[in-house]
């Protein structure tokens, strides 16, 4: 060859000298284009990324509508297990968990017997189903009750119930409390009743405690169950408490009475009855707040109310378009909290997946400048 | 290239490269880069094959937008080469294939020895350098092109090719 120092020359030397592949090769890869490129074994790398390869062929329109798709199926069906295992919306009817006020105690839901049905046939004998005060086993007590020694708890308990009625029977149902009332040898502190469109009576009563159940069953038979709560507190420690005091109080009175007769002056008289008077006040004092205490363990503090509204769905009222609304509103609310439980969990991890393959992607390209300076 | 039937990709979105041409033009030229660049003839086969490979499967992600489908193909080809690299670590001087002397009938032997000549100045060059060498006149890439699939401006392709054709002519020159 004469010296290439023409460009031309050179660049007519380089095309001659191109390197063209051979022709075995050329069929092979011609074969392979044909077919597709199928892949040569679907076993021959790890499942990952075998994964990776197929996710890396798709166009990012299909990646983000597949991952769109996979992350709207995940959440419906964790929605779906969530939904299966919560417990139902809860319908203003006998879930026992609307707001009613607790008047005092903790607030337990009425006996499950009870829930199951609007219209329960009868209840269970709650003065048998509570504890009353001489009938309480001494390993339902309090702490602060059991050191006192006491054999017997002191339970003052309540309750609420929520009745159902049609606005044309509300006058019947009120009569009927009353009379309930009536037959349970209870008290009515205070009742209201309205007429008209928002017709509804509610009721303050004290019921003996002793009857407590009966009278409770009394007014579930009268209408509808809409709710039911029954709250107890334990005031053993109180009474007991009060009860030690006024016997020291008393015994102290004894002791003033009898240093009283022992007096010699005037003086040591005065003092002495004065110290009397004093304690006997205090007795007195501690004697009305046992009564008190008494009083609450003997005498139950019943709320009813008479409303008026739409039957619930339990009783036989057909399934309507505001129970649709609230129905879906509750799934929309899990399936919401579904997503965010998800959000939480995914974006974490796929943010650090991202670090990890920007980290791979800068890693590589400076590997591959670097094997093209080493080269 | 032979007349087997080459696979149509199907439905592609209207951006997805047309992959059947884009390897009917591109085939011998990908094969005439990685070839330049490595030096190594079966190396140079799978880095076309896996180029092509790799080409296929992304061939709905290409943008046209983004530049030419032979400048996206040998960005692509570019990457399988300098993983080649990677893996190898060295580089394997280009094997004679006595295959190629009966590949171009009629090729005197004058030719024979401009192409050993050729390729022992090639041989000289830093692979930066080959890699512009075969990308211009193996591959025909336009410094557009070049400029696109390296990294870098189109003018910076020029300087630099006419730098590595000065030493690509004093190496044959010293050769001869």
């Amino acid at each position: 060859m004469t010296r290439s120092k023409e460009p031309g020359d050179l660049a007519a030397a380089l095309a001659e000298a191109r390197p063209t592949p051979h022709e075995d090769f050329v069929k092979e890869l011609d074969q392979r284009v044909a077919a597709g490129f199928p892949r040569r074994s679907r076993t021959s790398g790890t499942p990952l990324s075998n994964l990776a390869g197929r996710l890396r062929g798709l166009s990012p329109q299909r990646l983000a509508f597949a991952t769109g798709a996979g992350v709207v199926a995940t959440i419906a069906v964790a929605t779906v297990i969530v939904v299966s295992q919560a417990p139902s919306p809860q319908h203003p009817v006998l879930g026992g968990q609307a707001p009613l006020p607790n008047w005092r105690g903790v607030q337990f839901e009425a006996p499950s017997a009870t829930e199951g049905s609007a219209q329960p046939s009868r209840p269970p004998s709650y003065g048998a189903a509570l504890p009353s005060r001489s009938a309480v086993p001494e390993s339902s007590a309090s702490g602060a009750a059991a050191t006192s020694g006491r054999a017997h708890r002191d339970i003052e308990r309540s309750a609420e119930i929520e009745l159902l009625a049609d606005p044309a029977d509300v006058a019947d149902d009120s009569a009927a409390v009353f009379d309930a009332v009536h037959d349970a040898h209870g008290i009515v502190l205070h009742s209201t009743t309205r007429s008209g469109k928002r017709a509804g009576a509610s009721f303050e009563l004290l019921v003996p405690s002793a009857r407590l159940g009966d009278a409770l069953a009394a007014f579930s038979a009268i209408d509808e169950v809409r709710a039911r709560h029954e709250a107890t507190e334990d005031i053993t420690a109180s009474t007991a408490s009060a009860s030690e005091k006024l016997r020291d109080s008393r015994a102290r009175i004894d002791g003033l009475l009898a240093q009283l007769s022992t007096a010699e002056s005037d003086t040591e008289m005065n003092a002495i009855e004065a110290e009397l008077g004093r304690e006997r006040r205090h007795a007195a004092s501690l004697r009305a707040q046992l009564d008190k205490l008494e009083q609450r363990t003997d005498f139950s503090r019943v709320s009813v109310k008479i409303e008026t509204g739409e039957p619930s769905t339990d009783s036989g009222g057909g399934w309507g378009i505001s129970d649709a609304f609230g129905d879906a509103g509750h799934i929309l609310g899990i399936a919401a909290g579904v997503t965010l439980v998800g959000l939480a969990v995914i974006v974490p991890i796929a943010l650090l997946c991202l670090l990890a393959w920007l980290a791979h992607r800068t890693w590589v390209r400076a590997q591959r400048r670097r094997a093209l300076r080493g080269a | 290239m032979s007349e087997a039937a080459v696979a149509s990709p199907g439905a592609q979105p209207r951006n997805a490269v047309d992959f059947e041409r884009l390897y009917r033009s591109s085939r011998d030229d990908v094969y005439a880069y990685a070839a330049g660049l490595l030096r190594d003839r079966a190396a140079a086969e799978d880095v076309t094959a896996a180029a092509f490979e790799r080409a296929y499967r992304k061939r709905t992600r290409f943008d046209a937008e983004r530049g030419s489908a032979r400048a996206w193909l040998f960005g692509i080809a570019r990457n399988a080469a300098l993983d080649e690299l990677r893996r190898r670590g060295r580089q394997v001087e280009l094997s004679t294939d006595p295959a190629d002397a009966t590949s171009a009938p009629g090729a005197t032997e004058s030719r024979s020895d401009l192409r050993l000549l050729i390729e022992g100045a090639l041989g000289k060059l830093e692979a930066r350098e080959r890699e512009l060498v075969a990308l211009k006149f193996f591959a025909g890439l336009s410094n557009g092109e070049i400029a696109r699939v390296v990294g870098i401006s189109p003018s910076n392709v020029g300087t630099r090719l006419n730098r590595t054709m000065d030493k690509l002519r004093e190496a044959c020159d010293d050769a001869v």
